[in-house]
C-alpha cells in the first residue's frame, strides 16, 4: 500500500495536481510514518507554494534531504537564520552540505543576503565545481563580482564532465536494469564513483566507504574526479555505445571488477527496463548519475521529464534571488548534482522517489517525472544524495538550449559521440553566455556586446539575451539601441518581465511617455505581482513629474520583493525629487544592502550629499560608484564636480577629461568643464568649450547663459547681452529666466557687488 | 496635475475664476512641507478642509475680520503662485471679496506683497506673487499669510474651499548655475 500511495503522490505531482498529492501524501504519512514520507509531503507543499507547511513538517529533522527541504522552506519564508542552521548545523561544522550543488547554492544565497560575501562566493564556487552546468551559481558569482572567466568555468573539464554524465548515466542505467540485481547493485555502486560528478564521487566515497566496499573502490576513488571520469567514461562509453555493447571492453582502467561485473551481467538492451524501450529512453535523458542504486533490480526510471513543477518554483526563487530564469544549465547536467535550489521540489521528489524505489520496480513510467532518476535507495539517507533529477534541474527556461539537447537525446539512447558533441556544444554555449554576463556585471559593456554577438542566431534572438544586450546598451548610454534591443526582446517573449525595469528607465531617459505608459500597462496586466511592472509604472509617473504617485508605485515594487535592488534605488530617486533626503538616504542604503555593486545607489547617495553640500561624502560615494562602473561618463563628470567643490580642481579637470574621452556624445562633462574653468577664471578655455557645446546642442539655453555670464565677467557687455538674449529666447526655466534677467539689468554693475549667479 | 501653462490676470481685480486648475509644469506645489493654521474656524470646517483636495469641504471662519490663513515653512522657500478655490454661487455672502497676501519671517514682520479684489468668482483664482521686476519673479520667504479682509455682501465669516501654493522646481542637478533645457543635455545629465 505504501508503494501505491507513493506512486499516486508522484503521479499527481507530475501532473501538477497539488491538492490530490497533498491529500494522498497525508494519508501516506499517517499510514507509514517515516522521514522519507514526510519529505515527500513537504515536497508537495513546497511545490504548491506553501512553504510554511513544509517548515512545520520538517522542523527538527536531521536527514540531509530533509534539512535541505527545510532550509528551502525557511529561505522562502525569509527565516534565513534557521535555514542556515539547517544546512550547516553549528554542532557539526564539518558536516556535508546536503544536496551538493543545490545545497551549496542555497547556502550561498543565504550568506549573500546576510552580508557574508566571502562565504557566499566560496559556496557558489563549490556549487559550480560540483556541477559545472549550474548557471544560477555562476550568475550569483557575477553579481557579487567574483566570477572567473566564462571560459574557465565552462571549459574543458566541464565538457568532459557532462559527457561522462551522459554516458555514465546510460551505462548505469543499463546496469541497473540488469537482472542480476545484486551484482548490479554492487557494480552500480562501484560504478557510481566513476560517475562524473565529483559530488557523486564524494557520495559514493562516503557511501562506499561506509558500505565498506572495499578495495577496488579505494582505487577508483582515490583517483581524482577527472581521472575517474576519464576512466569511467571510457569504460562507460564502451559499454554504452549501442544496444549490444556488452563486449568485454572493460577498459583496463578503473575498477575492472565493476565492469567485469557488468559484463557478466551482460546488460542487454533487452534488459533495459522491464518497461522496455521507454525506460531506456528515460534513462538516457536522465543522465543523472544515480547516486544510489536501486536495490534489487529496481529500475530507475529516469524521468524523461525535463520540466516538472520544479520550474515554477525555480522561477519564483529566481525572482527572489534575482538570477534569470532562463538558463537552466543546471538542468542539463542533471548529474546528480542536485542542482539549483530552483528545483527543490524536484530534487526532493527525487530522493523520495529513491526511497520508494522499491515500488518502482515494474513501473514503467516512460515519462516518469523527475525525481525518479534519483532513486537511491538503499543508501542511507545521511548522504546528500540527491536527486538530481536531472530533469528537474532543468530549468524551465526560455532557452531552447537544453530542450534541444535533451530532446534529441530523449528517447534515444545517447551514443557516445552524441554525448561528446552535445556536451561540448552545451559547454561552449554556456561559456559564451557566462562570459557575456560576467562582462556586463563588470560593466565592460562593449566587450559584453561583442561576446554576445558570437552567439548563434537562434540563441541571440531570445528574450534573455536580447534584454542583456539592451542592458549593455543602456549602461553605455546608447538609449536608442537599447530601446531597439528591448523592444525586440518584448516581441519574442512578451510574457517575460526580466529586464523590463531597465527598459522602462531607457524609455524614461528618451522621454517617450507613450511607449512607457504602454509598456507599464502591459507589464502590470501580465503580472501584477512582479516588481518590474510596478517599477515601469512608477517611471511613467515620474516622467510626468508626479513624484508622489511614482514613489507609491516604487514602494509597491519594494513590498513585492524586498530583494529587488532597482526598486529601492528608484524609491530613493523619487524621495530626492521630493526633497526628502532622509528617506532618500534610507532607500539608497537599503538598495546597497541587497547588492553592494549597484552603482546607481552609490551615485544617488553622492547626489544627496552634493545637494547637502557635504562634499567630502559626495566625493567618496561618487568614487565608489566609479570603482564599480569605471566607464560611465556621467559618474566621472559628477566625480569631477565633487572634486572641484573640494577645491581639488586639477584632479577634477583630469577626471572630466576622462569623462569626455569616455563618451564623446555626452555634453555634460564638457559643460562641467566649462563651469570649473569659469570658476578658476580661465575664461578663454571655458569659452572654447562652450563654443564646442554650442555646435553640439544649439538649443540649449544654459550654454548661452553661461557664455553670457563669462562675457559679463570679462566686461564684454555687448556679447554678454547678446548671449543672455539668446538664452532667454530658448525658454529656460523660470528660475533661470529670473537670474538671466537680473543679470541683464545689472550688466553694468561689477560682479563683486552681486552674489554669484 | 500640471499641464499646459495658463496665465492668471495680473490686475488687482479678478472677475472670474477658472474651472480648471492649470499650472505651469515648471511649478510645483510647495505647501506640503508647511505648517498651516487659521485664525478661527467653525468645528467641522477647519484648516484640513483647505488641503484635502476636496472641493465640497470648505473652511469656515468664526471670528472677527480679517480672517487669516498662515502658512509657515521650515526654511526660506521661493514662492510664485497662490491659487484659491472660491465659489460665489454656492457661498454668496461667505465668498471673500478683498484678499491681501503678506510675507515675512514670522508673525512679527509680515509685509503685504499683494492685494486683490474679487468680484463674484466661481472656481480657481490665481494670484501671482511676482513683482513687475523680472528679478522679483519669486518671493523668498519663511511665511505666507493670506488675509481675507472683507466678503461679498458684507458677510462676516468666509468660506474658502481649497488653497494651493506653488513655487519653482529646484535644479535637478545640484551646483549647476543653470538648468538644462535641451533633450541632449537632459538625457545625459543623470543616472537613474
Amino acid at each position: 500500500m505504501e508503494t501505491m500511495l507513493i506512486d499516486c503522490v508522484q503521479n499527481s505531482l507530475r501532473h501538477l495536481l497539488y491538492r490530490n498529492a497533498i491529500f494522498m501524501c497525508e494519508r501516506l504519512c499517517a499510514e507509514f510514518p517515516s522521514e522519507t514520507n514526510s519529505q515527500l509531503l513537504a515536497a508537495c507543499y513546497l511545490q504548491d507554494n506553501k512553504a510554511y507547511s513544509a517548515y512545520h513538517i520538517l522542523k527538527g529533522t536531521q536527514q540531509p534531504e530533509s534539512r535541505y527541504l527545510f532550509a528551502m522552506a525557511c529561505f522562502q519564508m525569509d527565516l534565513l537564520n534557521e535555514a542556515e542552521t539547517a544546512l550547516c548545523p553549528a554542532s557539526e561544522p564539518s558536516a556535508e552540505v546536503p544536496n551538493g550543488a543545490a545545497g551549496h547554492y542555497l547556502i550561498g544565497l543565504i550568506y549573500r543576503y546576510t552580508d557574508r560575501r566571502r562565504s557566499a562566493v566560496h559556496h557558489f564556487k563549490q556549487a559550480l565545481s560540483v556541477d559545472p552546468l549550474f548557471w544560477a551559481a555562476y550568475e550569483e558569482l557575477c553579481v557579487l563580482g567574483a566570477a572567473e572567466e566564462g571560459n574557465a568555468i565552462f571549459g574543458e573539464s566541464a565538457s568532459l564532465y557532462v559527457q561522462k554524465l551522459y554516458s555514465g548515466h546510460a551505462v548505469v542505467s543499463q546496469s541497473m536494469l540488469s537482472s542480476t540485481e545484486n551484482k548490479i547493485s554492487v557494480s552500480v555502486r562501484n560504478l557510481s564513483p566513476h560517475d562524473p560528478s565529483p559530488r557523486q564521487v564524494k557520495n559514493m566515497h562516503s557511501n562506499t566507504l561506509k558500505d565498506n566496499s572495499g578495495s577496488y573502490h579505494g582505487t577508483a576513488l582515490s583517483v581524482g574526479a577527472s581521472g575517474q571520469f576519464i576512466n569511467g567514461s571510457s569504460a562507460n562509453m564502451t559499454f554504452y555505445s549501442t544496444p549490444s555493447p556488452m563486449t568485454a571492453q572493460i577498459s583496463a582502467v578503473a575498477p575492472p571488477p565493476i565492469y567485469r561485473n557488468m559484463q557478466a551481467n551482460g546488460p542487454h538492451p533487452s534488459l533495459l527496463g522491464n518497461d522496455g524501450s521507454s525506460r531506456s529512453t528515460i534513462n538516457t535523458t536522465m543522465q543523472a548519475p544515480r547516486r544510489k542504486f536501486v536495490d534489487e533490480g529496481k529500475l530507475r526510471k529516469i524521468s524523461g521529464k525535463l520540466f516538472d513543477s520544479g520550474p515554477r518554483r525555480s522561477t519564483r526563487l529566481a525572482g527572489e534571488s534575482g538570477p534569470n530564469t532562463g538558463s537552466s544549465t543546471a538542468s542539463s547536467t542533471g548529474n546528480g548534482t542536485s542542482h539549483s535550489s530552483k528545483y527543490p521540489g524536484a530534487s526532493k521528489l527525487g530522493s523520495v522517489a529513491s526511497r520508494s524505489a522499491t515500488f518502482r520496480k515494474g513501473q514503467a513510467r516512460g515519462s516518469e517525472s523527475t525525481d525518479e532518476g534519483v532513486q537511491q535507495e538503499n543508501y542511507d539517507d545521511s548522504h546528500p544524495s540527491i536527486t538530481t533529477s536531472s530533469t528537474s534541474s532543468l530549468a524551465c527556461d526560455t532557452k531552447s538550449l537544453e530542450e534541444g539537447i535533451l530532446m534529441t537525446t530523449g528517447g534515444i539512447i545517447m551514443s557516445e559521440s552524441q554525448a561528446i558533441t552535445g556536451a561540448s556544444d552545451l559547454i561552449t554555449l554556456l561559456a559564451i553566455l557566462g562570459e557575456g554576463y560576467r562582462l556586463l556585471c563588470m560593466y565592460s559593456c562593449q566587450d559584453a556586446l561583442d561576446v554576445y554577438r558570437r552567439l548563434p542566431h537562434k540563441h541571440y534572438n531570445t528574450g534573455w539575451v536580447l534584454s542583456q544586450v539592451g542592458k549593455a546598451h543602456f549602461e553605455l548610454v546608447n538609449y536608442l539601441e537599447a530601446d531597439h534591443a528591448f523592444s525586440q526582446a518584448r516581441l519574442i517573449s512578451p510574457y517575460s518581465l526580466e529586464g523590463m525595469d531597465v527598459y522602462s528607465t531607457v524609455l524614461f531617459h528618451l522621454k517617450e511617455d507613450m511607449k512607457l505608459s504602454y509598456l507599464a500597462q502591459e507589464l502590470v496586466s501580465t503580472d501584477r505581482l512582479a516588481p518590474q511592472a510596478w517599477c515601469a509604472m512608477g517611471n511613467c509617473y515620474s516622467l510626468q513629474k508626479d513624484h508622489e504617485t511614482a514613489l507609491k508605485n516604487f514602494q509597491r515594487a519594494v513590498q513585492l520583493n524586498p530583494r529587488f535592488v532597482y526598486a529601492h534605488t528608484l524609491c530613493g530617486h523619487e524621495y530626492v525629487a521630493l526633497e526628502d533626503f532622509g528617506n532618500g538616504l534610507k532607500s539608497y542604503l537599503s538598495a546597497l544592502r541587497v547588492d553592494e555593486r549597484h552603482y546607481n545607489a552609490w551615485y544617488g547617495l553622492g547626489m544627496i550629499f552634493l545637494r547637502q553640500e557635504k562634499f567630502a561624502f559626495a566625493e567618496h560615494h561618487f568614487r565608489k560608484a566609479f570603482h564599480i562602473n569605471s566607464r560611465s561618463s556621467v559618474i566621472m563628470s559628477y566625480l569631477g564636480t565633487a572634486l572641484h567643490t573640494l577645491k581639488r580642481s586639477d584632479e577634477a579637470l583630469l577626471m572630466i577629461e576622462k569623462a569626455i574621452s569616455a563618451d564623446k556624445k555626452n555634453p555634460l562633462p564638457l559643460y562641467q568643464k566649462a563651469n570649473i574653468l569659469t570658476s578658476m577664471e580661465r575664461f578663454v578655455g571655458a569659452l572654447e568649450v562652450l563654443e564646442e557645446l554650442k555646435d553640439y546642442a544649439p538649443r540649449e539655453s544654459s550654454v548661452y547663459a553661461l557664455m553670457g555670464k563669462i562675457y559679463k565677467r570679462c566686461n564684454m557687455h555687448d556679447k554678454a547681452m547678446l548671449h543672455f538674449g539668446l538664452a532667454l529666447d530658448l525658454k529656460p526655466s523660470a528660475t533661470d529666466v529670473a537670474t538671466i534677467k537680473a543679470a541683464i539689468e545689472k550688466l553694468h554693475v561689477p560682479d563683486e557687488l552681486e552674489d554669484t549667479l | 496635475m500640471a499641464t499646459e501653462s495658463s496665465e492668471g490676470d495680473e490686475e488687482s481685480k479678478i472677475v472670474v475664476g477658472n474651472q480648471q486648475l492649470v499650472v505651469e509644469e515648471s511649478l510645483r506645489e510647495m505647501a506640503k512641507q508647511a505648517a498651516w493654521s487659521v485664525s478661527s474656524c467653525k468645528p467641522g470646517n477647519g484648516v484640513l478642509s483647505l488641503r484635502d483636495d476636496n472641493l465640497e469641504s470648505f473652511w469656515q471662519s468664526d471670528g472677527a475680520q480679517p480672517h487669516l490663513v498662515n502658512i509657515q515653512f521650515q526654511k526660506k522657500v521661493k514662492l510664485q503662485l497662490v491659487v484659491l478655490y472660491v465659489d460665489y454661487k454656492l457661498d454668496e455672502s461667505y465668498t471673500p471679496s478683498k484678499i491681501a497676501i503678506r510675507a515675512g519671517d514670522g508673525f512679527h514682520n509680515l509685509k503685504e506683497i499683494k492685494s486683490v479684489e474679487l468680484v463674484k468668482p466661481t472656481g480657481w483664482v490665481y494670484i501671482s506673487l511676482s513683482g513687475n521686476d523680472p528679478r522679483e519673479a519669486f518671493v523668498n520667504t519663511f511665511m505666507l499669510q493670506i488675509a481675507v479682509l472683507s466678503n461679498h455682501l458684507n458677510g462676516r465669516d468666509t468660506h474658502v474651499r481649497q488653497i494651493k501654493v506653488y513655487g519653482p522646481r529646484p535644479n535637478p542637478i545640484p551646483h549647476q548655475p543653470f538648468q538644462f533645457t535641451s533633450r541632449e543635455f537632459i538625457t545625459y545629465s543623470t543616472v537613474r
